[in-house]
């Protein structure tokens, strides 16, 4: 069988340990039996930066995503390691275009001490791992689950990020299943 | 994964607006915006929102005139404020108002969470509540039998008297006043009620099969008695036996309903075995059973022995106070029935209601109630909505004796003069004190 992959893009925007995109792939891999490439880093633009908040806009860095060139990836996760917001929220730690194709993952709010030790590294690997498959479930059109333990569920801070499985519900896993299949079963544009 | 909640967000900066949207769309929620508190109250108008986040700071109508309307109008929306910081204090005055909670903008990504749990439950305990209360008007004893007007407490007091005794009660008024609630009331409120309760419209059955519903048949009694069959008389057994419309029996069925009430005993067609027979007799009628003995067509014997209690159920013209708890009530079952989320009636609508005649009772008016729901297109019930009762029959009350006609009358003058005697008395160009013996006489009392 040949059956078409779907093929998901995990890219760092701007300054962002190399290990942490890599992670991020091999976690998406193993969960969703998806072909994950970690395409070449891009620096952030400046223009998402809002001078009033200090922070990086969301919705601009994901405007700007939609006017890159990514290949063939069907989805695709950026990296950051800057502070992001959305108009109704001071901050945010994930953003993602519900049933779309991009989403960011910010590391900046997930890191305990600020700390670059081992052992925070792979904390934070784990938390950014966990709302990258969160944002990712959102690009598959999944919405919020109430089960506290899913990887769905909405954590609004990293102590209920550190609450939830690495893993989805049975309901978000079935969901998530089958809009991978739809995906894999729509003929590919690029060909 | 909970009931998911149907959003309005009103706030003048669109940027706002849609990043709510985005939000709400992660949740799956149903979710609108406004710009405009005006235009918030016109999608309110359109489709009950269950939750509305409002900005308090808006050009025009500003969010606590647009939260004063929302409780006024739709009390049962759950309104979150959104303000900025500095103005804490119109944040705690909009909670005074019955704002359910406030935001301060920007907000934490959990604040917002924890009002959406916080609604949710709130949600889940109003639709308990509701249902509880659903629940209980179905066992409620005296459900569907609506009305604060005298009359009809009048009724209601008399209920539990007659329900302690074992004697026949003639309920009398006209077609869809309620007679068939009223007597499952006495029923229910009797020492029989746990036994059945069975009803029969003596005027929609043909005599032959009147007899054979009620005394049951034995096998080849008539041609098509392939096998033997129970009476109602015999089913109802210790319980209550309805026999709606008596004044339509035939004279023979009279005889035998007579000779039923006076031996307690009944044979079935086609049997010479006497059957004991132990039942509550409840009859109703819409005509005047006295006239129609003193015409021959009821029999006298007959009319003594269920009449011995007489219910007077007033039409519904005469207890119009009652006409919006009417309303609403069956309001709410169409809607619940219909999923049509119509949940209010206008005040014009309801004068419309209140000034109609209703010729065919509480019956015509939750007939005139579901057809409005079924065909609105919007969740208020306005005036058009029931156009079709200014084209059909207002003034087709039919009194059918001088009596009634005389009682129609000077209750229509009553009404109209707001039960002023002096003035209705210089309308109907009688003197007052013959209006006030007339009223007495009529039984007419201001509600």
């Amino acid at each position: 069988m040949n059956a078409p992959m779907n093929r998901i893009g995990v890219i760092a925007l701007g300054e962002v340990p190399d290990l942490i995109p890599q992670s991020i792939a091999a976690h998406i891999q193993g969960m969703l039996h998806a072909e994950v490439d970690v395409l070449p880093p891009l620096a952030l633009p400046s223009g998402a930066f809002d001078q009033g908040r200090l922070q990086y806009s969301a919705s601009l860095l994901l405007q700007h995503l939609e006017t890159l060139s990514l290949g063939l990836c069907t989805k695709v996760l950026a990296v950051l390691d800057a502070d992001l917001f959305v108009p109704i929220f001071s901050h945010v730690v994930g953003e993602a275009q519900q049933g779309g194709k991009h989403a960011l993952v910010s590391l900046y709010r997930l890191k305990t001490h600020g700390v670059e030790s081992p052992s925070e590294l792979s904390l934070v690997m784990e938390r950014a791992a966990k709302v990258a498959l969160h944002e990712l479930g959102h690009l598959y059109d999944l919405h919020h689950c109430t089960d506290p333990s899913c990887l769905m569920h909405f954590a609004g801070g990293v102590e209920d990020l550190d609450k939830t499985f690495m893993d989805y519900c049975n309901y978000c896993r079935v969901f998530l299943r089958d809009a991978l299949l739809r995906e894999r079963a729509q003929p590919d544009e690029d060909e | 994964m909970t009931e998911k909640m149907s959003i309005l967000v009103v706030d003048d900066e669109r940027i706002v607006r849609e990043s709510f949207l985005h939000w709400f769309r992660k949740y799956g929620c149903k979710t609108e915006a406004a710009a405009s508190g005006l235009e918030a109250l016109e999608k309110l108008d359109r489709y009950p929102f269950d939750l509305l986040f409002v900005d308090i700071k808006m050009p025009g109508m500003d969010g606590l005139e647009l939260l004063e309307r929302v409780k006024q109008q739709y009390p049962e929306a759950i309104v979150i404020i959104i303000t900025a910081y500095g103005s804490i204090d119109t944040a705690v005055k909009a909670m005074k108002m019955g704002a359910s909670d406030y935001l301060l903008k920007p907000f934490q990504p959990d604040q917002l969470s924890l009002v959406l749990e916080k609604v949710a439950n709130q949600k889940r305990l109003v639709s308990e509540v509701q249902y509880m209360k659903g629940r209980l008007e179905e066992i409620t004893r005296f459900d569907n039998i609506i009305g604060q007007s005298r009359p009809m407490q009048e009724v209601f007091d008399l209920i539990p008297q007659v329900a302690q005794s074992d004697a026949s009660v003639l309920l009398v008024g006209e077609t869809g006043t309620g007679k068939e609630l009223v007597a499952k009331a006495i029923h229910a409120k009797s020492k029989r009620s746990a036994l059945p309760f069975i009803a029969i419209n003596c005027g929609a059955i043909p005599d032959s099969l009147l007899e054979s519903e009620l005394f049951g048949h034995q096998k080849g009694a008539f041609t098509g008695a392939d096998h033997p069959r129970k009476g109602l008389f015999v089913v109802v057994s210790g319980g209550t036996l309805f026999l709606d419309e008596i004044g339509e029996v035939s004279p023979k069925m009279q005889v035998d309903l007579l000779r039923v009430l006076e031996e307690k005993k009944i044979m079935k067609i086609g049997d010479r075995v006497p059957i004991a027979v132990d039942f509550r007799l409840i009859s109703a009628t819409r005509r005047d059973l006295e006239q129609e003995v003193s015409r021959g067509a009821f029999r006298e014997d007959l009319f003594y022995r269920v009449h011995v209690i007489t219910i007077t159920i007033p039409p519904l013209r005469e207890r119009k106070d009652d006409i919006p708890l009417l309303a609403e009530h069956f309001l709410r079952k169409y809607s619940r029935q219909t999923a049509k989320q119509v949940d209010r009636i206008d005040s014009e609508a309801m004068r419309t209601l209140k000034s109609y005649d209703w010729p065919g009772n509480v019956r015509e008016l939750e007939n005139a109630i579901e057809r409005a729901v079924v065909l609105s297109k919007s969740r208020l019930l306005r005036a058009p909505d029931f156009s079709f009762l200014s084209a059909g029959p207002v003034a087709e009350l039919k009194p059918r004796s001088l009596r009634e006609l005389e009682k129609a009358h000077v209750l229509r003058i009553l009404e109209e003069c707001d039960w002023n005697v002096t003035q209705a008395s210089k309308t109907l160009d009688i003197h007052r004190a013959t209006l006030h013996k007339m009223m007495k006489r009529l039984g007419l009392r201001k509600p």
